[in-house]
């Protein structure tokens, strides 16, 4: 695989206004590289700002502070022109397969539309690529004149992988593609989405929170928890050597389809819920519910360090 | 041998709707003993949650109508009770929890008064017992600070808190059975891990048996001691958890696990995925359900329903594969 870095992101923060003038961050201090051609997971609690950190990956939202760069150039998000050129390059494919597609419009002029935006191809060859991205993604020509009630949730899915293949993009933002849909079909819209990386080069972002999907699917994981990463390196590496105390008890809450397994495993359950991200802990985010916390947890804030070639981890104590 | 808390034979429940009659459950034989986790497995509209409801008789009749069948709780007869003597069973003899813990309590109420509600209705107990009872049982569910939060509104408790309050007021009055209808779904996994490991634990300390609807098989492995594998509205494949898991049969049943990533499953192996969408329970096929994703379909499945065969030690499985006179998978070309 080659080297070169598509999307990085340097300080990246994203804070939200809430009531009471306070501010919510969801998304602190993120450093992430994002290389050509591979398939990034990301993978946390629900709140931990996941989909946030995608979102401002992807341009949706402007970042609070830090920078946004993409083939080595930093991004203006603020300047219009620059947020539609990349755009043109950055798609997102969103959770809900019911909610992210608008219903008044047939499925064809859904997948058409980014293609008319960014003044792609006549109407004639437009008609063709409709035709062409509906083959791919598995559904029939005819389909094109329906609306999206008509199909079933991993029907949609598909449509909505369509709309977002229909400009071609080179980064794709799976904002958890999977969650919506039943086991079985789960399968065939994670093949779809190997296949089509295989054929189009692209590179993907892939936000979930079942982590063995993700193990599956990615080349490299980061892990989140309130906002930050606190653990990033190869799949088979974050599975086979877990250093963060986080990162060990979300793998080992992940329950195995295989009864012997399960029986055997040593579990290690966290107490607590995830504080929240308004007021969050002095220091360590993670020391309020970690077994191994001392002292300088709970004062000092740990940074993302390499510890081992590729594998970075934010504690104090690794 | 274990005393049989509910026997449910040959059920069938179908909703009147404009557009037909839906079969959503069409014939399914289960039974759950005293103080066994019982998972029923399946895709989303395949028949589980209806299959439970009917057991508490949640499902306004109209439109739903139990067709036929037969359910046995204890000493009741479902089927022929008055919804009078339903309101007597719900939460004293079976009690539900639910998937989504925001919204199934009541917004309004404290959380301590609204499982005070459910043991006044069932037990004699004063209201001020009523109360103790209730702290005792936010306790049991390791609710920290019990007292108070039984003052504290649904809103200020976390999803986790708020299932745990929800086990806590299903078990107030001391249920046979429990019935958790996809516990977990809404939860993260770490506070997954903490619900099913408080279940487990119940379940050892106070005997009371579940059965767990779920389509996450993880979960499944973890807890249940028996599995039942639903599809199309009745009951493929069901047996112990070392059957389902190891011994399986059923070509639904292997096309689920094989569809299912492990952290042992390497990135150059492709998902097994079953091609199609389940069939419409508006019409339902002929034959064996299952027939026109099924890659072992014979022409027998699309014209008649399997029967159940019996694999020994409560091992059963719907599938003409499985009949004396059909040639093994090998002989006719494919590969299992």
């Amino acid at each position: 695989m080659s080297k070169e870095i598509l999307v990085e992101a340097q300080n990246l923060c994203k804070y939200f206004k809430v009531s009471g003038g306070r501010m919510l961050h969801a998304v602190e201090n993120v450093n992430l590289t994002i290389q050509k051609g591979e398939t990034l997971g990301l993978v946390g609690e629900s709140g931990c700002g996941k989909s946030t950190l995608g979102r401002t990956m992807m341009g949706i939202y402007p970042p609070t502070k830090g920078k946004l760069l993409y083939q080595g150039k930093e991004l203006d998000l603020k300047n219009k022109k620059d947020r539609f050129a990349f755009a043109k390059k950055a798609q997102i494919v969103f959770q809900d397969p019911y909610a992210s597609l608008d219903t008044r419009m047939t499925v064809g002029s859904i997948i058409e539309e980014g293609m008319v935006i960014h003044k792609m191809y006549d109407p004639a060859k437009r008609r063709e690529r409709v035709a062409e991205l509906l083959d791919t993604v598995g559904l029939n020509r005819e389909h094109a004149n329906r609306f999206p009630h008509e199909f079933s949730g991993g029907q949609r899915q598909r449509i909505g992988i369509a709309r977002a293949m229909a400009i071609e993009p080179e980064f794709l933002v799976c904002d958890e593609p999977i969650s919506a849909l039943d086991v079985s079909i789960q399968a065939q819209v994670i093949n779809l989405l190997r296949d089509l990386q295989e054929k189009m080069d692209l590179t993907y972002l892939f936000i979930a929170h079942d982590l063995n999907i993700v193990k599956y699917i990615s080349n490299r994981i980061a892990v989140m928890y309130l906002g930050s990463v606190v653990e990033l390196a190869s799949s088979d590496e974050l599975y086979a050597h877990t250093l963060h105390p986080y990162s060990l008890a979300l793998l080992s809450a992940v329950p195995v389809p295989d009864p012997e397994k399960e029986m055997k495993k040593e579990r290690q359950v966290l107490s607590g819920d995830v504080p929240s991200p308004i007021n969050k802990p002095a220091g360590c985010a993670f020391s309020t519910r970690c077994i191994r916390v001392c002292d300088r947890c709970r004062q000092e804030t740990p940074v993302l360090r390499e510890v081992m070639p590729d594998h970075f981890v934010a504690c104090h104590l690794v | 041998m274990a005393k049989k808390i509910l026997d449910m034979d040959d059920l069938h429940v179908s909703f009147d709707t404009y557009a037909g009659v839906v079969q959503a459950v069409r014939g399914v034989t289960l039974h759950v003993d005293e103080g066994e986790v019982l998972a029923v497995v399946g895709e989303s509209g395949c028949g589980k949650s209806v299959t439970a409801q009917t057991i508490m008789k949640l499902n306004p009749m109209p439109p739903a109508r139990i067709a036929s069948g037969k359910i046995q709780l204890d000493t009741h007869n479902i089927v022929k009770c008055s919804e009078k003597e339903m309101q007597n069973i719900r939460g004293k003899e079976v009690s539900m929890i639910f998937q989504d813990p925001m919204t199934c309590m009541n917004p309004t109420k404290q959380v301590g008064k609204q499982i005070v509600e459910a043991i006044k209705l069932h037990r004699k107990l004063s209201h001020q017992e009523a109360t103790e009872e209730a702290i005792k049982c936010l306790r049991q569910v390791n609710i920290p600070n019990p007292e108070e939060r039984a003052k504290q509104y649904p809103h200020e408790f976390s999803g986790g808190m708020r299932q745990r309050a929800m086990i806590a007021m299903a078990l107030s009055c001391n249920p046979k059975l429990l019935i958790a209808d996809e516990p977990t779904t809404a939860l993260d996994v770490t506070i997954q891990a903490q619900i099913m490991e408080l279940l487990v634990e119940l379940k050892h300390k106070i005997n009371t048996a579940i059965i767990l609807i779920t389509h996450d098989l993880g979960v499944v492995a973890s807890v249940a001691d028996r599995v039942a594998v639903m599809y199309a509205g009745k009951i493929v494949e069901t047996g112990s958890s070392h059957d389902i898991f190891y011994r399986n049969t059923h070509p639904y049943t292997q096309a689920l696990l094989k569809s299912l990533p492990s952290p042992d499953t390497t990135k150059n192996i492709r998902l097994a995925s079953i091609p199609g969408t389940p069939p419409d329970l508006l019409a339902p096929p002929v034959g064996c359900g299952f027939a026109a994703r099924c890659e072992h379909c014979m022409g027998i499945c699309r014209e008649e329903e399997p029967d159940e065969f019996d694999l020994g030690n409560g091992h059963h499985a719907k599938c003409w594969l499985l009949h004396p006179d059909c040639p093994s998978v090998e002989e006719r070309g494919g590969k299992l």
